[in-house]
């Protein structure tokens, strides 16, 4: 049988996530506000300034407030002696299973606004593939990244 | 062989052709700028005359500063003109050697190597390239490399190395039949005639030509016809070329295989260093129950895909494939049994091969009203190749391998061994789970980056069993 992945990532992901959006949206409001302007000025159809609206509106209501819950909530990973598991999506679950031998090597990595909120993503490399965990508070990534490379150490040469 | 060596004079030669060769559309480009003032002629003579020297100056002295020996199990490489560079691999890192004869090489009895590790640093070239050594050189090479790979196993005697498989000439015919070629020859003409569009100016010549097309519509359709069959012939040509003398051969720790009538390859493959089995089979060839056999190892860069996916057999019966591979690759089961996706599937098959053509098919009837009940047609044809898509699909699993049959354009089956297995995903949508069906895909490392095989909409529990399969902590648990 297989264990549902237990482990979750910090809560604080969710504020990150948002202020990320909040950024993306800012700078779409933006562009729309251009686009209807234009259309105003040009005397375009009105009907496509309210689509333009009603798109707005509604990604806003879901890139800030809908999606970084959903995301934050399915997010789960576990690291165990012999495997790294991932669990991911919002509308498509996605469950990742990762050789501990297969590990290459794991970074650390921290954007600006990880990095006020003392928050780090770990990135995990194969051979062929990379795997994220995002935002996990700084001294859990770092723990992370110091348990895998250890326990990745017992890899055998052949890739 | 402790001494630095050089590389063959010709190398000069092939330096100088392929540095012209990247300046001569610079150099037209400034033909047409320059040509207005006379003394802008004089300059672009000398300029041009400047640059030449100047390549072969750099050739020549990049060929001097080129050496190459073999040292306390490293090839050790310097080169370099302004910046000198040392490259050191060590002898049991290199995953594949690929020697080939170009037409240059073959006019001195000169062969090129092509030395592959997993790493694949460079993103655009093979991790050392000897342009031209002689042969006696490459086979030493290629010796000494085998010693020093299996120096650490004990038993020392050589197994006399067998034929797995030659390709008769029938087959070739049918490969060269069969095989997509014709499609790159005409995206290579077309690409060459769009490369032309500065220079001949097509609007005028068809303007002209307009009121004479409509009236010999016939003979146009023709000529592109004959147009096709010539594109089909040269492919046809191409093909047998590249895979005359096509023939695989298995020392005691790798694999060899030779092709090429003009330009000569020989590619060696350890065993070991295998990553998936692939069979690919398009429409016409399933439809002759015929397939060909690719192996995919981890050596390889960007540039060279060829160097990681490799042909093992070009054009093969299915059911002889077990036979013919079955007592040289022992790992591997070439099972043909395989575990379909549920029946319940087959709705989602076909609609997301409506996805895109639906709207389309819409839109074309309502503009071109009866005309557009033609668009129907392709309609029916993406339906069928859904259907064909679910009846391909499946799955198998032994002890130590996963085995995944899907399409996209071709049908493949890919034979991946679980310890291979770089990482394993399962995907269920909100859809699929209301269906109780997931996707699973499994990813390996080939040349610079991954591959795999991926099969949608497999019963939710099959994905499971294969998952709990890759799971090695699962396993513990029991």
């Amino acid at each position: 049988m297989i264990l549902e992945p237990q482990k979750r990532i910090s809560i604080k992901a969710l504020t990150v996530w948002r202020i990320s959006s909040v950024i993306k949206i800012l700078i779409s409001w933006i562009l729309a506000g251009v686009a209807i302007f234009l259309l105003h000025i040009f005397n375009g159809p009105f009907w496509i300034s309210l689509l333009l609206i009603a798109i707005e509106l509604i990604s806003t209501y879901f890139m800030i407030f809908l999606l970084p819950s959903l995301r934050w909530r399915r997010f789960r990973y576990d690291v165990r002696e012999e495997e790294i598991e991932l669990q991911e999506g919002i509308f498509i679950v996605k469950r990742t299973l990762i050789p501990m031998i297969r590990v290459q090597h794991v970074d650390t990595v921290q954007g600006p606004i990880l990095r006020k909120y003392q928050l780090a993503s770990v990135i995990i490399n194969t051979a062929a593939t990379a795997h994220e965990i995002p935002a996990l508070e700084e001294s859990e990534a770092e723990e992370l990244r110091r348990l895998i490379s250890n326990l990745a150490k017992v890899a055998d040469e052949d890739v | 062989m402790s001494e630095p060596k050089r590389l063959h004079p010709i190398v000069i030669v092939l330096t100088i052709g392929k540095r012209i060769k990247d300046l001569i559309f610079s150099f037209i480009a400034l033909l047409f700028i320059w040509n207005k003032g006379d003394g802008g002629k004089l300059l672009l003579f000398a300029a041009s005359a400047i640059a030449i020297i100047g390549i072969i100056l750099t050739s020549i002295l990049s060929w001097l500063r080129y050496t190459y020996r073999l040292e306390e199990n490293e090839l050790r490489i310097e080169y370099g003109v302004f910046v000198r560079k040392k490259r050191y691999i060590p002898l049991e890192r290199i995953q594949s050697l690929d020697i080939s004869e170009g037409l240059f090489q073959r006019l001195c009895g000169m062969v090129k190597v092509q030395i592959e590790t997993a790493g694949g640093s460079g993103n655009d070239e093979a991790e050392a390239v000897l342009s031209a050594i002689s042969k006696e050189e490459a086979r030493y090479i290629q010796e000494y490399v085998a010693g020093a790979k299996n120096s650490s196993e004990t038993n020392v005697y050589e197994e006399p190395s067998q034929i797995v498989y030659k390709i008769t000439p029938s087959q070739l015919l049918l490969l060269s039949l069969t095989s997509g070629g014709v499609g790159v020859v005409i995206s290579a003409v077309l690409a060459f005639l769009s490369q032309l569009d500065d220079f001949i100016p097509y609007e005028k010549v068809f303007r002209g030509v307009e009121q004479w097309v409509v009236s010999n519509l016939i003979l146009i359709a023709l000529l592109i016809f004959a147009g096709l069959i010539l594109a089909w012939i040269l492919a046809l040509f191409g093909t047998m070329l590249k895979y005359a003398n096509f023939n695989v051969t298995k020392t005691e720790h790798d694999l060899v295989i030779s092709q090429g009538l003009l330009e000569k390859r020989q590619m060696t493959i350890p065993i070991t260093r295998i990553q998936a089995i692939r069979i690919n089979e398009n429409i016409v060839r399933q439809w002759l129950g015929y397939g060909s056999v690719s192996v995919e190892s981890a050596g390889g860069s960007a540039s060279n895909k060829e160097g990681s996916k490799v042909l093992l057999l070009p054009l093969v019966k299915l059911k002889d494939i077990e036979h013919i591979l079955g007592p040289y690759l022992t790992e591997y089961q070439f099972t043909s049994s395989f575990t379909s996706v549920p029946k319940k599937a087959m709705n989602r098959y076909i609609f997301r091969s409506w996805y895109i053509v639906v709207p389309l098919v819409m839109v074309s009837i309502v503009f071109f009203k009866v005309w557009g009940l033609l668009s129907l047609i392709i309609l029916a044809l993406v339906t069928f190749w859904g259907v064909l898509k679910y009846k391909d699909a499946g799955w198998s699993l032994d002890d130590h391998q996963l085995s995944l049959r899907y399409r996209s354009m071709v049908r493949t089956t890919v034979f991946i061994k679980k310890n291979k297995i770089q990482s394993l995903e399962m995907r269920e949508s909100y859809f699929q789970r209301r269906k109780d069906l997931a996707t699973l895909e499994a990813f390996v490392k080939v040349g610079f980056g991954g591959a795999g095989g991926r099969v949608i909409d497999m019963d939710r529990m099959d994905v499971r069993k294969v998952y709990t399969w890759f799971s090695r902590e699962a396993e513990k648990r029991v």
